[in-house]
């Protein structure tokens, strides 16, 4: 009795997630027309498992016989995921309002990814990381796939599903192999028998495999085939919630199995991840110039993004981690911003997203033109935005650790993103509107996630140190 | 504890056997008098009207997934029951907690009438 | 396991099948028997003494008669859907034991069931719920309309019940606390069957048992009416016998196998005061655990001639709605008593 009684306290975010979605589920299967209800009360629980989550951050330990990891670092990843949440909930009910997508059914099936994310990226056996990856994949294909009747939205539902089903083979097919390996699934003792055995094939096969699943829900080349169709063919609102959500939840659980214990049981990783992230940088910066899609090319951007991101995860070490999550944070506000905007931007069918739809909106729409200014100057990381300060510590992390050669990639590809980003800016206010150019209207829930997520990335960037230290202090 | 096992395999193979030979001793005894009329498929007397592989109703596949779901429930209760009495409240409380999930999706199920036949 | 031993399987999985085959003979008889009296009508009687060759002039029929397979039929599954129906359907009875105590034969201890594994209710379960393939396989094969949808219905069917018949079950599983059919009758001493302790279990396994054998009032996936033959319109001569057999033994097995789970199996209450000698009680066990296995027969019968077919989609309410909820309850209901009683 005293043992669940704990176990439930400790993971008490977990939990009040868990509950919520439940309720709503309910509460929508009674009244079909009840998405007001719904979305109150996911806020309402979104609130509660944050509250949860800050209470229980200082004590880091394990739950349910070590599968879970609770407080400390695990705080840290729930955290993220809840404020990326609450952003495209706000987002999402204009958006989805607007295409009369089900809102209900996109509420609820957030909050069971948002329970799928928190195992996770805070399992401490692999076992709960995988019960966590298809909780939250098997959410994430239905809400790809969530207009029904638009084509790119079931083809990219369906590419997601069979890309994402072969990726969660590989993952599993890992676990197998470690198992053998280690007779253990504890992620812990995994990576101490790793490093004591004299002939680690099993284990660098097995590690192997953890990583191409791994790299294939950040979207890393070469497993990022997926990448643009999903992104573009899903409703905006759910791509919003896969570039936050969904890729904070993939380097929280790739910090977990490998930089805080995988890796330091082989350096030879670190060379595997490093490439990972050169590969994306210049790729997915690269193929983004010629887009013209903005979701699309934000879609390729987020690949380049992840390469930034995979170059804190593979220095092995505290600093990394953090510098990752801190990324994370930059980056979850930054494109829940963009987002909002092209959200803002579409219409009834969820046309409206090419480049050359933007243009004047500088004129027609300041506020909307001067926000999306901010947030794609704070994706290319020119100051003070929280992004300068994201990559700035990730770049400063792997210096110092000795990867001199990524820094230098990492801002060569800077240098090339400014090309993309400008050219949406330089259509916005150096373009006149078409014809019958329709002026956007941004609904009142739209524009509190954008304005939330612009204040954040300006604080972020005005006071990054402090909560630099506050992401570290919990690793 | 494989050896337990060895007779299992013994009578699969022996009642595999006896299904082929019972199919092989009726093609050799039974005669053969086939004409096309004959091997035409059965359908009333009426001519047959194009083949039988054509889409049929969701409503089975319905099933099969959520037998797929709810049997996998089934399975994971067993290595609980078996060890039930060892596990005392804390078991009780756990299958609970999950069972009262999937009750939660089964009611979800009723409501949205996913199983309603008409 | 040696040779000899290896051999001592042998012989008791033809035993097994001797006597599956012969009843089933004699339970067609006795079907048409039974269905008679209900029916105030004579019943077979001209095959040898009061017909009671009847079902064997039937089998010799159907083995001679032409094997006939449609053109657009695919010929392999065709031939491949009975023997899977046949071979699960005697398979099934493996791990049922008939006595309590091993006999003595050619000098080794015999144990009185065919295999006894540590997870008895699981191979059943399993074998049940293959039964299935061969309707399935059957119905698409024959590439018939009819079958078709006997075949597809069935499947459904089958699976729904399924469900319920493996949630009755853990009830008896909480109890006994294993797996093992030999422990869960041993568990069953005196009068404290199964059926006293699981009421609520015992009518949902039965319910799903009917279902999962296609007995009426489940036969929908042979609905004659609406159907023709359903599954098996399009097969003739033995393969459409093996289909028949397998029927007949899956009530054979459905029957054991609540004998065994639910009716105490081998036990008879206050058997060890008579003070008989081992083999008087291994006798009286076996006869036991065979006249409640008849009783059951018997009881598969009446309902068949007493109650009509239920239309599909009442089938699949009662399944979904009532038997699955109702199992579920079950388990709840039998943990708090555990709880409470110990």
């Amino acid at each position: 009795m005293h043992d669940i009684l704990n176990d439930t306290i400790a993971s008490a975010p977990l939990w009040a997630i868990v509950v919520t979605g439940v309720a709503t589920l309910l509460v929508h299967a009674w009244d079909e027309k009840s998405d007001k209800p719904v979305f109150w009360i996911a806020l309402a629980g979104i609130g509660v498992s944050a509250v949860l989550t800050i209470w229980r951050a200082p004590v880091a330990g394990t739950a349910y016989s070590g599968m879970l990891k609770t407080g400390g670092a695990a705080s840290a990843w729930t955290l993220l995921f809840l404020v990326a949440t609450l952003l495209t909930l706000f987002i999402a009910w204009d958006s989805l309002g607007k295409a009369a997508a089900p809102r209900g059914e996109f509420t609820i099936l957030v909050l069971f990814a948002v329970a799928g994310m928190i195992p996770f990226s805070a399992g401490n056996d692999l076992l709960a990381v995988f019960i966590g990856l298809e909780i939250l994949s098997v959410s994430l294909y239905t809400l790809v796939g969530l207009t029904r009747r638009r084509f790119a939205s079931n083809e990219a539902a369906l590419k997601y599903f069979l890309l994402g089903a072969f990726a969660g083979g590989f993952f599993l097919y890992g676990i197998a192999f470690l198992y053998g390996a280690a007779q253990t699934t504890n992620i812990e003792d995994i990576a101490r028998r790793f490093a004591q055995s004299n002939f680690p094939v099993l284990f660098l096969t097995g590690s192997a495999l953890l990583l191409v699943g791994l790299a294939f829900k950040t979207g890393a080349v070469p497993f990022h085939m997926w990448v643009p169709d999903v992104y573009q063919g899903a409703p905006t609102a759910v791509t919003t919630f896969l570039i936050t959500g969904g890729k904070a939840a993939a380097f929280g659980a790739f910090v977990t199995v490998f930089t805080m214990t995988l890796g330091h049981a082989s350096a030879r990783f670190a060379v595997v991840i490093g490439v990972l992230a050169l590969c994306s940088m210049v790729f997915g910066n690269i193929a983004a110039i010629p887009q013209t899609d903005i979701k699309r090319m934000l879609a390729y951007s987020s690949i380049g993004h992840a390469g930034y991101m995979l170059i804190g995860v593979q220095t092995a070490s505290v600093e990394g981690a953090g510098g990752v999550a801190f990324y994370l944070l930059s980056y979850i506000l930054t494109s829940t911003g963009a987002f909002g905007v092209v959200a803002a931007m579409e219409n009834e069918q969820g046309e409206g997203t090419r480049i050359e739809d933007f243009a004047g909106l500088g004129y027609t729409k300041p506020l909307l033109g001067a926000l999306l200014s901010l947030f794609l100057f704070s994706l290319i990381g020119i100051p003070p935005f929280s992004g300068f300060f994201a990559k700035y510590y990730i770049f400063l992390t792997a210096i110092e650790h000795g990867d001199l050669w990524l820094v230098l990639i990492g801002v060569a590809t800077s240098v090339v993103s400014l090309y993309f980003y400008l050219r949406v800016m330089v259509v916005m206010f150096f373009r006149q509107p078409g014809e019958n150019q329709p002026v956007p209207e941004a609904g009142a829930w739209t524009m509190i996630a954008v304005v939330l997520s612009a204040a954040g990335v300006i604080a972020l960037g005005l006071f990054p140190g402090t909560v630099l230290d506050l992401i570290t202090s919990v690793f | 504890m494989p050896e337990e096992y060895i007779p299992i395999v013994l009578i699969l193979l022996c009642a595999l056997a006896f299904g082929m030979v019972a199919v092989w001793l009726s093609r050799i005894l039974g005669p053969r008098r086939d004409y096309p009329e004959k091997l035409t498929t059965y359908e009333s007397g009426v001519e047959p009207v194009r083949t039988a592989h054509e889409r049929f109703s969701v409503k089975y596949y319905m099933v099969a997934v959520l037998f797929i779901l709810f049997d996998i429930e089934v399975v994971f209760i067993y290595p609980w029951a078996v060890r039930y009495r060892a596990l005392g409240w804390y078991g009780l409380i756990e299958m609970v907690v999950f069972i009262g999930i999937l009750l939660a999706g089964y009611i979800y199920i009723l409501k949205k009438e996913a199983l309603k036949w008409d | 396991m040696d040779a000899v031993g290896v051999l001592i399987a042998l012989l008791k999985i033809v035993v097994l099948f001797a006597v599956v085959l012969l009843t089933v003979a004699e339970l067609v008889y006795f079907e048409r028997k039974i269905s008679a009296w209900i029916q105030n009508r004579i019943g077979p009687n001209r095959v040898g003494p009061a017909g009671l060759l009847q079902p064997y002039a039937d089998v010799l029929k159907l083995l001679m008669k032409e094997d006939v397979v449609p053109a657009a039929a695919n010929r392999f599954l065709h031939a491949l859907a009975p023997v899977v129906s046949i071979s699960i359907a005697l398979a099934a009875l493996a791990v049922v034991p008939i006595a309590g105590s091993p006999v003595t034969l050619f000098g080794r201890s015999v144990i009185p069931v065919i295999a006894d594994i540590d997870v008895g209710v699981l191979y059943i379960l399993a074998l049940s719920s293959m039964g299935v393939y061969g309707l399935t396989i059957g119905g698409w094969a024959s590439n018939n309309k009819y079958s078709l949808l006997g075949g597809l219905r069935s499947s459904a069917q089958m699976i729904s019940y399924e469900l319920s018949m493996g949630l009755s079950l853990i009830g008896v599983v909480m109890i006994t606390g294993s797996l093992r059919l030999d422990e869960i009758v041993r568990h069953q001493a005196g009068w404290m069957w199964n059926i006293v302790l699981q009421p609520i279990g015992f009518v949902t396994f039965l319910i799903a048992a009917f279902a999962e054998t296609n007995r009426l009032p489940f036969d929908l996936p042979e609905a004659e009416h609406e159907l023709v033959g359903g599954y098996h319109t399009e097969y003739s001569s033995f393969k459409f016998a093996l289909f028949y057999l397998a029927e007949y033994a899956n009530m054979i097995t459905a029957s054991a196998v609540i004998a065994t789970l639910y009716l105490g199996g081998w036990q008879v209450p206050g058997l060890s005061r008579l003070g008989l000698s081992t083999g008087a009680e291994i006798a009286m066990q076996i006869g036991a655990f065979l006249a409640k296995t008849a009783a059951m027969l018997f009881f598969f019968q009446w309902v068949r001639w007493s109650i009509p077919r239920f239309r599909y989609d009442q089938l699949m309410n009662l399944g979904w709605k009532v038997m699955f909820p109702a199992a579920l309850a079950n388990i709840v209901l039998t943990a708090l008593v555990l709880l409470f009683v110990e």
